[in-house]
């Protein structure tokens, strides 16, 4: 066998790795510096700046975050199962036009949305929803299509025939629901929950235009701290930052196995 | 006769301007085993779909044990049916996806655990309950399915090609297996293949089916050695087809006049001049001396001879050019050699007409 171009994939997947784990690990290492500059390598040792990242001015939109992304996730869910069902399952007049309509955020660049959802609340005269109210539509219209997606893989993945079989076996349509249908797509409800949940608290497109100052999510606290230079607290506060999502995708790949789901776009059947 | 256990009356299934099942009639005696056999598009399985409920008919009726069922939901027909795919529910285990169809029938939890028990030793799984589908194999699997339909106690099983995704030593051994536990247990089923194989080994009658209407009923010898049809003939094992004409009647038998050679044959209700099909099955053709003084006679050439093992298929060319096969057993007491000119013949009873022309 030909080794040339093993060895150049091989270098390839190296260098990728390299540009992935390399920033996350130099990040790290800085939130461990003893001055007060963010020299790699560290220069000196201290806890000093994790401490800081926990302090009120961040901990509150971290929570914000947190609380945002979860709530996202639960609406982006309960609206995204029937809609994956209904364009599963059901041919409808306009389908094709909804559809793309809910899986558009997925190709418009969320900066754009991000305007035009601000123009469209001042326009229809609920400006004063900005805040809260409109960074939750905000970030349920730009995480729906994961959610949907994700659930709309699994539904098709699921064999046809033991729906059937269940309702053979006497099951009515709500049985049939209950007892097949959701636990079988379940690991995808979860997927694309989790999916909801990351994208929303990794957002900064949306957030910047419709925050208002004291409910701003960490992302966009992070970026204003920014024009102050990139202090130590911020490599630590990135890190919590990653930490969360991938504390959440571990527990739930543990628990509801939803590997699959985020590694391939085939769920099992 | 008792009610019947199936009656399909007129049945008609379209979609769009397709008529996929097109006014078929069907009765399943109690007990008896009815097999759906056709190519793939003859409606086999859309009728099957429309027995269990998963589909509505456009037209006609569907009798289960005399009950008019064809606007009953599927849940409602009490019928066990075994999928292509087999259909396990992947997050249960074996136990309690034979269960299943007792829960949804609220049967007491200690009836369940007994009858679930004995639905799996029927089909040899004892110990294999708290397994999960995905854990078993193909046959296994199988089973499994044939156990849940059958533990409901479904006044009808269905079986849609329920062999196809088996090896072939398996698929022989499920075969017979699943023939003896019906019989066994004496339910009336419908089985759908396009295997002829499963279908003339299993059934006590087969329905042949193409384009939506089934094209002949009877049982497996009927449907092999007096086929209706040049399709039911051509679809069923192999056979020489000769189109043939109506020459002149005498008494039971006809005399033939076909391309290859004079022919004689037993047919009844058919006049002079019309135009008819002779068929003979490969292993009723003999070569060589010996034939009787009534047989028919022609004269073929050995164009190849292809080795099987214990038989020899023997292909000719016939007087025409048209090509013929005749299949002998390897007994050692023939030889043939490409080339060779030969006496081809065969007796009249093993021959059969069909009244269509080619």
């Amino acid at each position: 066998m030909n080794k040339g171009p093993w060895t150049l994939l091989k270098v390839t997947v190296a260098v990728i790795y390299l540009f992935i784990l390399g920033p996350i690990l130099i990040t790290a290492a800085v939130a461990f510096n003893g001055t007060n500059r963010s020299f790699f390598p560290p220069r000196g040792f201290s806890l000093r700046w994790w401490g800081e990242a926990f302090a009120p001015q961040w901990v509150q939109p971290l929570m914000f975050s947190l609380e945002l992304a979860a709530l996202t996730a639960v609406i982006a869910t309960a609206i995204g199962v029937p809609l994956a069902f209904a364009f599963q399952r059901y041919d409808f007049p306009g389908k094709t036009i909804v559809r793309t309509i809910t899986l558009g955020p997925l190709i418009l660049p969320t900066l754009v949305t991000g305007i035009a959802l601000l123009q469209f609340l001042t326009v229809i005269g609920l400006g004063r929803w900005l805040g809260y109210w409109a960074l939750l539509i905000g970030h349920v219209i730009i995480c729906l299509p994961f959610s949907v997606r994700t659930i709309a893989i699994s539904l098709q993945a699921m064999p046809g025939s033991v729906e059937q079989a269940a309702a053979n076996l006497g099951a009515g349509p709500l049985s049939v629901l209950r007892y097949v249908t959701f636990p079988i797509i379940m690991p995808g409800i979860f997927a694309g929950m989790a999916f909801a949940f990351i994208h929303s608290f990794t957002d900064i497109n949306m957030s910047l235009f419709i925050a208002k100052p004291g409910q701003r999510p960490v992302t966009v606290a992070i970026m204003s701290f920014l024009d102050f230079g990139f202090a130590p607290t911020l490599a630590a506060l990135s890190i919590l930052s990653l930490l969360i999502p991938l504390v959440l995708i571990a527990v739930l790949g543990r628990f509801v196995g939803i590997g699959n789901f985020l590694y391939q776009e085939q769920g099992r059947g | 006769m008792a009610e019947p256990a199936l009656k399909l009356d007129k049945l008609v299934k379209r979609f769009g301007t397709h008529a996929a099942v097109d006014g078929i009639d069907l009765a399943v005696a109690p007990g008896e085993f009815v097999t759906l056999l056709g190519p793939s598009g003859c409606g086999k399985t859309t009728t099957l779909n429309l027995i269990a409920g998963f589909l509505a008919p456009d037209g006609g009726h569907i009798q289960l044990g005399g009950r008019m069922v064809e606007n009953l939901p599927p849940f409602q027909r009490d019928l066990g049916m075994v999928f292509q795919d087999y259909a396990l529910f992947p997050h249960m285990t074996v136990a309690d996806n034979v269960a299943f169809g007792l829960k949804m029938r609220k049967v007491a939890k200690g009836e369940i655990s007994a009858r679930v028990a004995e639905a799996l030793a029927l089909v040899k799984l004892d110990g294999f309950g708290a397994r999960r589908p995905n854990q078993l194999s193909g046959g296994q699997r199988q089973r499994v399915a044939l156990a849940r339909a059958l533990v409901i106690r479904p006044t009808m099983l269905l079986l849609d090609e329920p062999l196809s995704n088996l090896d072939l030593k398996l698929r022989e051994e499920m075969r017979t297996e699943i023939s003896s536990l019906q019989r066994r247990l004496g339910i009336a089923t419908v089985f759908v293949t396009h295997d002829q194989g499963e279908a003339l080994t299993m059934s006590d009658r087969i329905a042949v089916m193409r384009d939506g209407m089934i094209e002949q009923i009877g049982a497996p010898a009927e449907i092999y050695e007096r086929p209706a049809t040049r399709f039911v003939a051509g679809f069923i094992g192999s056979i020489n087809m000769v189109p043939a004409k109506v020459d002149a009647i005498e008494g039971g038998a006809v005399r033939l006049a076909t391309p290859a050679g004079p022919a004689r044959a037993r047919i009844d209700g058919v006049s002079a001049g019309a135009g008819v099909t002779l068929t003979v099955r490969p292993e009723r053709l003999k070569l060589g001396p010996g034939a009787p003084a009534d047989a028919v006679a022609w004269q073929a050439r050995v164009e190849r001879v292809v080795y099987t093992g214990a038989r020899l298929e023997v292909q000719l060319a016939l007087a025409d050019g048209s090509s013929a096969m005749a299949e002998a057993t390897n007994d050692g007491s023939t030889r043939f050699t490409a080339g060779q000119t030969t006496t081809l013949w065969f007796r009249p009873e093993d021959a059969w007409v069909i009244r269509e022309s080619a």
